[in-house]
C-alpha cells in the first residue's frame, strides 16, 4: 500500500518510468507490469485528475466517427467490447441513440446506418414513437433515431482498477510526484528528477526507458528531455445537469459539433462539449459565451434544457498533437479545431524522430481507446528493450469488477454498504450517499490527501448541494480519525496538523466548487451559491482559515471534473 | 377576496418587524411569503455591522452610512430604536438578546473551528462574548455521532492563533465527545432532532448529567464550554437554565449549518407576537402585483390550487430578501428581475456579477444589487431618485440596494431598521381605526 500512497521513497532504478497518471499511463503501467517489467508511474497531482478525470464520460461506440475517421470508429467499437468485458463495474450500459433533428443534414442521416455497418458498429433504427415513449424529454421534431452501443464510463474507478492490477503485478504508482527534469547523456536520458510536490524534495531515478503519457502536457515533458513535441491543447467545456433527463446517451446525427451529446452519468447528465484552443493546460476557465452556446445547442435535443438546473460547468483539455507526421486518416490534413482528425492517437519513438533512444511519448486518442494506446506503447517499449512478451490486458478482467449494475441507481451505494455489513451508518454526504465508514476507508488509504481527492475517490460533494453540507463534515471526520489514532497529548499536534490540512483544503475545495458554479450562476443555482456563501462565510467564518495551498499545490486548473 | 390595511411580502426579519410594528399600531396586517426566510438559516444573532478594523458594530454602521448608496445612509439613525424594540419584543417571548451596538465586536467560535465577528447574540450564545482572560480553557463538547458538530476539528481550528482574527483567545482548547443517553444507534440525527430531545426535561437532565460527568476528571480551571446550538427548540429558556445550573463551565451554543435552531426560535417568537396582535401569516405562495396608472398597487395575487388568491391592501411592504430570499431573480439572459412587482433592479451587468475569487474581501458586485428607494423607502428607478415609482409601496431588508450583508455583516441591522421605518411610514400615512381602514383599502382598490 505504501508504494501507492506516496509515503515510501522512490526506487533508484526501474525498467520503465511512466510519467502521467491518467487512463493512458495507468493502462500502460498495468500492461507492462503484466508483461513482467518493473515499472513506476508518477503523477504530478492526484491520480486521474488530468483530462481523464475531466472528460465527458462517454464510452464511445465509434458511431460519432463513422463519417470521417473509419479507423477511429473501428478502434472504438473493438475497445468498447473489450472494456465491457474487462471493466464492467466502471460502465453503466445506458446505450446510445443518434437522433436526427430537423436541422441535421439528410444525407448524413441517410448514410449513417450503412457507415456503422461498414465498420462493425451494431446500429438499429428505432421508431420515433418508441423513442419518445422511452425518452419523453427529447425534441418532438426528431425524425429518426438509431441505437448504438454507447455507454457511460466512470474514469476514476477505471484508473484505480488498472493501478490495482499493476500493483498486484509488482509495479507502483505515486501521486503528487512531478517530473521536473531529465538528464541527457548524448542520445540517452540518463536520469530523471522527480519532485514530491507536497514536501518540495527532489529525487533522482535511473530508468531504462521513460514513457511520457502526459496528454496535453506532453509537449512540456518532452521539452525536459530537450525534444520538441508541438501540442495544441484544446479546451472542451461541459455542463452538469442535476437530473437525468435521459437514460441513454443522446447524440445528434450530424458531423460532430458543439453541445451535441448528452451523457447520463450516475445521478446527473452531462452536456458537451465545446472546442477552443488554450495556451496553458493548467489555467483556463469556462466562459459565459461557451455556456450560452452549449445550452442553445442542447435545446435542439431537449427543448426544455434552458429551464433545467445546471449544477456546474467544467472543462478538460484535449491532448491534441498536430504535426504533419501524424499517421492520421489518409488524405485529411490536421487543423487545430478539427474534431475528427485530432482524435487520432500516436506513439512517438523519440529515437527515430529526435535521436533520444530511451524516450517514448504517447499522445492523443480517447479514453475509450486507452487500453489500445497502452498496448501499442507497451509493444514499442518491449521492442526497444529487446523482449518479446505478449499483451494480456484485453483478456483478463480487471480486479474488483463485480458485474455491472445495468442502469445506475443511487441506492446501490447504500445497498453495497449494507451488504458489507455496514448497517445504518452515518451519512456524511446525503446527495451521493457517502457513509462515514466509506469515507474513513478511503482516508485510511490515502491520507494525507486533499478534500478534492476525497471527492474524486468517493463522489462526496458531487451532488445537488455541491458540497455545501458535507465538506465540513469530511474535515470533521479527518480530525476525529487523527485524534483517535493519537489520543495522548503528544499526538495532539499530529492530529492538529491533519485537521489544519483538512480545514485548509476546505478553503481550496470551496474555491474549486465555485469555479464550476460561476459560469452557470443564474436562477436557482445562483440562489444556491448565495446560500452556500452565507453558510461558509456568514455562519462558519471560513475566511479566517489559511488556504492549504502551500502543502498541496494542486494546480487551480486541475482537480475538477465530471462525475 | 381577502383584505388588509397593509400586505407584507416576505416572512424574514424585515417583513416580520414591519408587520408586528404595524399591528402594534392597530393596522390589519397580512404577511405572505413563498417560503421560510433567512431566519431559518442564519445564526440567530443580530448582525448590525462588522468591517475589518471596526471596534464596535456602531463604528461599522457609521462607516457604512458614509458609503455611497448604502441603506444605512438613511437607516442608521433609527437602528438603536429598532434594536431596542426587537429586544423587548423577543424578551416578552422569553428570548433575550445580549450585547449592545456600542460593545466591542468579538471573535465567536464557529462549527468548523473558525470564528466570526459578533456583538449581539441570543442569550444561549452570549457566554462566548466576554473577552477570554488568561488561563481560561474552552471545552468544545458535542454528542457522539452528530454529523454537524465535530469537536476534534473545531478544537484543532480554535487552537491555531490565526483563527482568532487578532482577538483574545482561550489559553487551552479541548475536544470532548460525549455519548448522550439513548442516541447510541442514532447515526443521522439532525440539529432539530437533538433540540427536541433537549425540550424533554427528563432526557435533558440525563444528557447534562452525562456531559457533567465527562467533565469531572478535568483540573479545576476557569473556563467555558461550547455546545452545538441544540439546547431546546420550544423550551429553550428552560434547557439553557438547566445547562447553566448543571455544568461546571459556562455553556454557550455554537450556530450550526441550516436549519438553524436559534433562527427557528427567533422566527417562532416573532410569529407568536404577530399572531397575538391579530396579524396573519401565510407561507407557501409566490405573490405578484401590478403598479396601477395611479402609481399605487391595489392588490396582490397568488396562484393557489383551486383559484387565484387575491389580497386587497391599502399599502404594501416588500421584504422579499434579495437574491438569497428570492426577491430578485437573476436570469440566464442577464436581467435581474424583482419577483413581485417587476421593479427596476439596480445591479451590475451580467459579465460583472461575480468575481473570480469567491473569498475576495471586496465581495461580488452582484451582492449589492437591489431596489433603490428614496429616504421614505419608496422604490425609485436607479437614475431617478426623487420620483417614487409606487406611492404605497415600501422596500425593506435585504431587498434594498447598496448593502453587502455577508461582507459588511449588516443584514439583520438593515432588516430591523428598514422594517421599523416602513412601519412608521405606513402608519404615519394615516391608518384609520381598523374597520374604517379596511373599507378605505377596498375603496382604493376599486378606484
Ligand atoms: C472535453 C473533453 C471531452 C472528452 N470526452 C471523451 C469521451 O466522452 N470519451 C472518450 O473516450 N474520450 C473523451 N475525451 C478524450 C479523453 O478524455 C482523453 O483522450 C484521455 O483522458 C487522455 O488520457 P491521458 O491519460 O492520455 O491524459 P491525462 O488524463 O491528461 O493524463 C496526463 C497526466 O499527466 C500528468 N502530468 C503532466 N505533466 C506531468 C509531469 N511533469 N509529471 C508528472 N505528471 C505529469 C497530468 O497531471 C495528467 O494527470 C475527451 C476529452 C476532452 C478534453
Ligand atoms: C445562510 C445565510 C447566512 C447569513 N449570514 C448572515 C450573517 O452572518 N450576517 C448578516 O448580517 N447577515 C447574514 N445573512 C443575511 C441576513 O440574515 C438577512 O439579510 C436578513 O435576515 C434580512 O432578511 P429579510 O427579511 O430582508 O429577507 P429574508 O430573510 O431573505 O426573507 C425573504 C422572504 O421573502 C419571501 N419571498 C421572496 N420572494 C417572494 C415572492 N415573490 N412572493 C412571496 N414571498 C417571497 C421569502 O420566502 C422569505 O420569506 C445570512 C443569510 C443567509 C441565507
Amino acid at each position: 500500500m505504501d508504494s501507492m500512497t506516496g509515503r515510501s521513497g522512490l526506487p533508484r532504478t526501474v525498467d520503465v518510468l511512466i510519467v502521467g497518471g491518467g487512463a493512458t499511463g495507468a493502462g500502460l503501467l498495468r500492461d507492462l507490469a503484466r508483461r513482467g517489467l518493473r515499472c513506476l508511474l508518477v503523477e504530478k497531482a492526484d491520480l486521474a485528475s488530468g483530462t481523464s478525470g475531466r472528460y465527458h464520460g462517454l464510452l464511445h461506440s465509434g458511431a460519432r466517427y463513422v463519417a470521417r475517421d473509419a479507423q477511429a470508429a473501428r478502434e472504438c467499437i473493438l475497445e468498447n467490447g473489450i472494456l465491457r468485458r474487462i471493466a464492467p463495474a466502471c460502465i453503466e450500459d445506458t446505450g446510445g441513440i443518434f437522433v436526427a433533428t430537423p436541422d441535421d443534414p439528410d444525407d448524413y442521416v441517410g448514410a449513417f446506418p450503412g457507415r456503422c455497418a461498414a465498420v462493425g458498429i451494431p446500429c438499429a433504427e428505432e421508431p420515433v414513437a418508441e423513442l419518445f415513449r422511452r425518452e419523453p424529454a427529447l425534441n418532438r421534431g426528431i425524425r429518426r433515431a438509431f441505437r448504438v452501443p454507447d455507454a457511460s464510463l466512470e474514469p476514476w474507478r477505471l484508473v484505480e482498477a488498472n493501478l490495482l492490477d499493476a500493483r498486484q503485478h509488482g509495479s507502483a504508482a505515486l501521486p503528487y510526484r512531478q517530473v521536473v527534469g531529465m538528464e541527457r547523456n548524448g542520445g540517452f536520458v540518463a536520469a530523471v528528477s522527480i519532485a514530491d510536490v507536497r514536501s518540495g524534495t527532489v529525487e533522482r531515478i535511473v530508468p531504462r526507458i521513460v514513457v511520457s503519457a502526459t496528454g496535453a502536457w506532453a509537449g512540456r515533458v518532452a521539452a525536459l528531455a530537450g525534444v520538441s513535441l508541438p501540442m495544441s491543447p484544446g479546451k472542451g467545456s461541459m455542463l452538469i445537469y442535476n437530473q437525468r433527463m435521459t437514460d441513454s446517451v443522446i447524440n445528434r446525427c450530424k458531423p460532430p459539433g458543439d453541445g451535441d451529446i448528452m451523457v447520463p452519468v450516475h445521478t446527473v447528465a452531462i452536456l458537451g462539449t465545446t472546442e477552443i484552443g488554450v495556451d496553458d493546460p493548467d489555467h483556463y476557465e469556462v466562459t459565459p459565451a461557451e455556456v450560452e452556446a452549449l445550452v442553445e445547442a442542447g435545446e435542439a435535443l431537449f427543448p426544455d434544457l434552458g429551464r433545467m438546473r445546471i449544477l456546474r460547468a467544467y472543462a478538460g483539455v484535449r491532448p491534441l498533437y498536430m504535426p504533419a507526421e501524424v499517421a492520421g486518416p489518409a488524405g485529411v490534413s490536421a487543423g487545430a479545431a478539427d474534431r475528427e482528425v485530432s482524435r487520432a492517437h500516436v506513439v512517438i519513438d523519440h529515437e527515430a524522430r529526435d535521436g533520444v533512444s530511451n524516450f517514448v511519448s504517447v499522445v492523443g486518442g480517447k479514453l475509450t481507446t486507452y487500453r489500445l494506446m497502452a498496448e501499442q506503447t507497451a509493444d514499442a517499449v518491449c521492442a526497444k528493450l529487446g523482449v518479446d512478451l505478449p499483451c494480456s490486458t484485453a483478456d483478463d478482467v480487471l480486479p474488483g469488477q463485480v458485474a455491472g449494475h445495468g442502469y445506475y441507481w443511487l441506492g446501490h451505494r447504500l445497498a453495497e454498504h449494507e451488504a458489507a455489513g455496514g448497517g445504518d451508518a452515518t451519512l456524511i454526504c446525503e446527495c451521493e450517499l457517502v457513509t462515514r465508514p466509506a469515507l474513513e476507508g478511503f482516508l485510511a488509504e490515502r491520507m494525507p490527501c486533499s478534500l478534492d481527492d476525497v471527492r474524486r475517490g468517493t463522489r462526496l460533494g458531487m451532488g445537488p448541494c455541491q458540497g455545501a453540507f458535507c465538506t465540513f463534515r469530511a474535515a470533521g471526520v479527518v480530525a476525529a480519525l487523527g485524534s483517535a489514532e493519537a489520543p495522548d497529548a503528544a499526538g495532539e499536534n499530529a492530529a492538529d496538523a491533519r485537521a489544519e490540512l483538512a480545514q485548509g483544503t476546505l478553503v481550496a475545495f470551496m474555491r474549486e466548487r465555485y469555479r464550476g458554479t460561476r459560469p452557470i450562476a443564474w436562477g436557482r443555482q445562483l440562489q444556491e451559491l448565495w446560500l452556500s456563501t452565507g453558510i461558509y462565510w456568514g455562519i462558519l467564518g471560513l475566511d479566517a482559515f489559511e488556504p492549504a495551498t502551500a502543502e498541496l499545490p494542486i494546480e487551480v486548473g486541475v482537480g475538477d471534473g465530471p462525475r | 377576496m381577502a383584505r388588509a390595511d397593509v400586505a407584507v411580502v416576505g416572512a424574514g426579519l424585515a417583513g416580520l418587524t414591519a408587520a408586528i410594528q404595524l399591528a402594534e399600531a392597530g393596522a390589519r396586517v397580512q404577511v405572505m411569503a413563498t417560503g421560510h426566510a433567512a431566519t431559518h438559516w442564519a445564526p440567530g444573532g443580530i448582525d448590525a455591522g462588522a468591517l475589518p478594523g471596526s471596534r464596535t458594530s456602531l463604528d461599522a454602521v457609521e462607516r457604512l452610512a458614509r458609503l455611497e448608496g448604502h441603506p444605512y445612509a438613511f437607516l442608521a439613525d433609527g437602528l438603536p430604536d429598532a434594536l431596542a424594540w426587537l429586544r423587548s419584543a423577543l424578551g416578552a417571548e422569553g428570548l433575550d438578546l445580549v450585547g449592545e451596538l456600542t460593545d466591542p465586536l468579538r471573535a465567536i467560535p464557529t462549527a468548523i473551528g473558525s470564528t466570526r465577528l459578533a456583538a449581539i447574540l441570543p442569550d444561549g450564545m452570549a457566554a462566548a462574548l466576554p473577552a477570554w482572560t488568561a488561563g481560561e480553557t474552552l471545552v468544545v463538547c458535542g454528542p457522539a455521532g452528530f454529523r454537524d458538530f465535530w469537536p476534534d476539528a473545531i478544537a484543532a481550528g480554535l487552537r491555531r492563533p490565526s483563527t482568532w482574527r487578532g482577538h483574545p483567545r482561550p489559553a487551552r482548547v479541548e475536544a470532548l465527545t460525549v455519548e448522550l443517553p439513548g442516541l447510541a444507534g442514532r447515526h443521522n440525527l439532525s440539529s432539530l432532532d437533538l433540540a427536541r430531545f433537549f425540550d424533554d426535561p427528563d432526557w435533558r437532565a440525563t444528557a447534562l448529567e452525562a456531559i457533567a460527568r465527562a467533565l469531572e476528571g478535568r483540573p479545576q480551571e476557569p473556563g467555558r464550554i461550547a455546545l452545538p446550538a441544540v439546547l431546546g427548540l420550544h423550551d429553550h429558556p428552560a434547557a439553557l437554565a438547566a445547562a447553566r445550573e448543571r455544568l461546571p463551565l459556562a455553556p454557550f451554543e455554537v450556530a450550526l449549518v441550516p436549519p438553524s435552531v436559534p433562527g427557528l426560535r427567533l422566527f417562532a417568537a416573532l410569529r407568536a407576537t404577530l399572531r397575538r396582535l391579530g396579524g396573519r401569516l401565510q407561507v407557501g405562495e409566490a405573490v405578484h402585483g401590478v403598479i396601477g396608472a395611479d402609481g399605487r398597487v391595489a392588490e396582490l395575487r397568488a396562484p393557489a390550487a383551486a383559484r387565484e388568491f387575491v389580497l386587497t391592501a391599502g399599502a404594501i411592504v416588500l421584504a422579499t430578501g434579495g437574491i438569497a430570499g428570492g426577491g430578485i431573480v437573476a436570469e440566464r439572459a442577464g436581467s435581474l428581475v424583482e419577483s413581485v412587482l417587476g421593479l427596476p433592479v439596480d445591479g451590475p451587468e451580467r459579465g460583472d456579477w461575480l468575481l473570480v475569487d469567491p473569498f475576495d474581501p471586496a465581495g461580488h458586485p452582484l451582492e449589492a444589487a437591489g431596489i433603490r428607494t428614496d429616504v421614505r423607502l419608496r422604490p425609485v428607478a436607479p437614475g431617478a431618485l426623487e420620483r417614487p415609482l409606487a406611492e404605497n409601496v415600501r422596500i425593506a431588508g435585504s431587498l434594498l440596494a447598496g448593502q453587502r450583508f455577508l461582507r459588511q455583516r449588516c443584514g439583520d441591522g438593515v432588516a430591523i431598521a428598514s422594517g421599523r421605518l416602513a412601519a412608521l411610514e405606513l402608519r404615519g400615512s394615516g391608518s384609520a381605526p381598523r374597520s374604517a381602514a379596511v373599507v378605505g383599502a377596498g375603496r382604493e382598490a376599486r378606484s
